[in-house]
């Protein structure tokens, strides 16, 4: 009874059809649509069957490209990032320790301007336990090297954030991570609507780029001294700005060739009676909408692209729509700061407007996040009148056998 | 029992959840993987996180409703409408109707009755289906795999798919073959099915979710954590980890040590993995080979390799754990 999971990529999809697929291979799907020519990726959990189900593609003869085993991640984004620079287009994936394992290699990708793509199935990093259920690293550290980072909340998002994240890395010539929840959406079964072949490949044309080349030879990354190293950080600043930009008209392509409509920010219920709203990004937003249901009087704030971070667009939507108070909700925490790191982005845009808000951290190392800590969080930020005091805090922790943190 | 349209206006506005228990290997998650296909509105299906072992218990869970807002949480399921229990042996191992909400529907792969399955899980509020399904697996399938016939009896009892559309599911997933005998033994399923209705239909209004559960009230908090992520081997305050795990019930077969072949040598205390040889320091001050620990023994058969004298030897399971033979 043997199940191919990916076999509906065997042949060409020639029409808009709708299966069910678990996040990891509706993403292996989306790259395969893309027409990489280098995967190289080192197995972790829960990412495993994104270059899993690659494997087949390009075993079953599918998809043309070189399926590269490699050592570590190390070894993955360093051969992803040389294969790129000599002009393929490469995929990646990684989660947790993993990705840590990457650092090294992570700005090169950056400075040289490539557009490789990886995915992210947010994973825990190992501290104090060995965990492989989800939080968000991917926010905790690595993030202001420069990667685009766009967050998905279900299967069919991580599927198209697989094609668009190509579209956005060949656009802003700036590499491009997609990040979905590790086992909450990459072992999901969800349905979801696949993008014909042929419209893939037309939003995913392979550019000309400046690539290694016999014919021009030079120098990549060679060693500079002080007289020159910023000249290039400010080269690469310049470059980056116009990246939100390209991102919103990647979307517009996107939106009017299948009809699904992304953004740098989605909201919705803004222009509810209590002016307040939630603000988060990934899994969770799915699950506010759905306790939102019975809960009319409060808003969401979603956000898609993490990095660069939409301050203006923040502001705008704040500022439109008269919301007073924000609760922040995030699977990270910061053991150092004031404000957990994705926090910390919305509190930098937040800075000019003064709007309230307070941050709650929730569902590290997989636990469920459900509609207890909605409706105790939505409880505590009535009584918020100011910036004073502690501004985060811990959402479904246990304080002793009997009591949990910050439930009455 | 509710019929198919009673159903219809109830998904309208209201999720119905599933949950499955199997054993993996089973195919539990392909068949909650079905449902979510076979079902004419939004589905999420999700297996129980983590790291899944051949003939360890699995569960997996449907959420399905006609509204997409509804099953657009990525919640786990806590309180099922419909459980399904793929293996009989799983009903004295795990509590397979915690949460499952008054009036819902339990159905089971057992050759045991109705009253008989009431008393084993002690719920008498809720409404039970029984199927031999390991019967008809091995009649029309040829083997011992009853995921896609356990579908039936959720078919006879709570019609929230139709026997086509799963059929459709079904040939999309398997080989001509392979399809067309599942839809056969699916079919013989809704014949057979027992049903044992108390007249109550769960409320699919009500949140019968207990506050807070997903944070395990009663484990020790932060402030009862002595030193985080170490636990020393004098405490007992951390009650987990592998050693209540009950590996054993996951094995094919009962490994089974002779007592006068065993040189104590020690080679199998060494190679297995789960702790499972039991040793003792005798008078001599020499440590003795007691025995195996079948709690925890999940028959990896490292030992029997191992020994060097053949005083381990491995006999087949009785009963269901062996039906779990991996898929070929």
């Amino acid at each position: 009874m043997s199940i191919e999971p990916m076999k509906i990529f065997f042949k060409e999809i020639k029409e808009p059809v709708t299966t069910t697929m678990i996040g990891n291979y509706a993403v292996a799907g989306g790259v395969t649509q893309t027409d990489p020519d280098v995967i190289c990726a080192f197995p972790i959990t829960p990412q495993t069957q994104s270059v899993e189900g690659l494997s087949d593609v390009v075993h079953q003869g599918r998809l043309k490209a070189a399926f590269v085993n490699v050592e570590s991640e190390l070894a993955a984004i360093s051969f992803s990032t040389a294969s790129c620079a000599a002009g393929a287009r490469s995929f990646t994936a990684t989660a947790s320790q993993g990705y840590l394992l990457m650092t090294e290699g992570l700005p090169m990708a950056v400075g040289w301007r490539l557009p490789l793509t990886m995915m992210i199935s947010a994973r825990a990093f190992n501290s104090p336990n060995l965990s492989i259920w989800n939080a968000w690293e991917f926010t905790e550290t690595n993030s202001e090297m420069g990667w685009n980072c766009i967050v998905s909340e279900n299967v069919q998002e991580t599927y198209d954030a697989a094609i668009l994240s190509v579209m956005i890395s060949e656009d802003s010539l700036f590499p491009t991570m997609f990040v979905h929840d590790g086992f909450i959406i990459s072992h999901s079964v969800q349905k979801l609507t696949l993008i014909p072949d042929e419209t893939v490949l037309k939003m995913t044309p392979k550019k000309p780029r400046d690539t290694i080349d016999p014919s021009n030879p030079g120098t990549w990354g060679g060693i500079v001294t002080p007289s020159y190293f910023m000249e290039g950080r400010k080269n690469l600043d310049e470059a980056k700005k116009p990246v939100l930009s390209q991102m919103r008209e990647v979307f517009k392509t996107f939106r009017k060739e299948t009809g699904r409509d992304y953004n740098l920010i989605e909201t919705y219920n803004l222009d509810n009676s209590s002016k307040i709203a939630f603000c988060t990004m990934g899994s969770m937003c799915g699950n506010i909408i759905s306790w939102m249901t019975k809960n009319k009087d409060i808003g969401l704030i979603k956000v898609r692209a993490y990095r660069p971070f939409p301050y203006e667009e923040l502001r705008k939507i704040i500022e439109e729509h008269n919301i007073e108070k924000l609760i922040i909700l995030e699977k990270s925490d910061s053991l150092n700061a004031m404000l957990p790191p994705f926090s910390m982005s919305i509190a930098s845009a937040l800075y000019p407007l003064g709007t309230l808000f307070r941050s709650f951290i929730v569902g590290l190392g997989g636990r469920d996040v459900t509609r207890d800590e909605f409706d105790i969080a939505k409880k505590k930020i009535v009584s918020v009148t100011d910036m004073k005091g502690e501004l985060y805090q811990y959402l479904g922790v246990r304080e002793t056998k009997q009591k949990i943190y910050g439930v009455d | 029992m509710l019929t198919a349209e009673q159903l219809k206006e109830v998904l309208k506005e209201n999720v119905i959840n599933l949950r499955f228990h199997a054993r993996g290997g089973q195919g539990g998650v392909t068949a909650s993987n079905l449902c979510v296909e076979a079902f004419y509105g939004y589905g999420v299906c999700q297996p129980m996180f983590g790291a899944e072992r051949m003939g360890s218990p699995t569960e997996s869970y449907v959420r399905l409703s006609a509204n997409d807002d509804l099953v657009r949480t990525n919640e786990q399921v806590y309180a099922p409408h419909v459980v399904a229990v793929l293996d009989p042996s799983l009903l004295g191992e795990i509590d397979v109707t915690a949460g499952l909400a008054k009036g819902g529907w339990l159905i089971v792969n057992t050759v045991l009755n109705q009253v008989e399955i009431q008393d084993v899980v002690g719920r008498k509020d809720i409404n039970i289906g029984t199927i031999d399904a390991t019967r008809i697996a091995l009649d029309v399938l040829g083997r011992n795999i009853t995921n896609t016939i356990i579908l039936g009896g959720i078919i006879r009892v709570m019609p929230i798919f139709s026997i086509e559309a799963l059929g459709d599911a079904i040939m999309r997933r398997f080989k001509g073959e392979v399809a067309a005998k599942n839809i056969a033994a699916i079919k013989q399923a809704i014949e057979e099915t027992c049903v044992y209705d108390i007249g109550k239909d769960p409320d699919f209004t009500v949140d019968t979710k207990v506050p807070w559960q997903q944070v395990f009230p009663g484990l020790p908090g932060y402030k009862e954590v002595d030193k985080a992520g170490v636990w020393y081997c004098d405490e007992d305050v951390i009650e987990m980890g592998s050693g209540l795990v009950n590996t054993g019930s996951w094995g094919e077969y009962d490994m089974i040590w002779d007592e006068e072949k065993c040189t104590d040598c020690a080679q199998c205390w060494y190679i297995c993995p789960d702790f499972a040889i039991i040793r003792e320091k005798g008078e001599d001050g020499l440590w003795h080979m007691k025995g195996i620990d079948q709690f925890h023994c999940k028959s990896c058969q490292n030992c029997l390799e191992v020994c060097p004298v053949e005083a381990i030897s491995k006999k087949l399971k009785q009963g269901p754990a062996s039906c779990a033979a991996p898929e070929n």
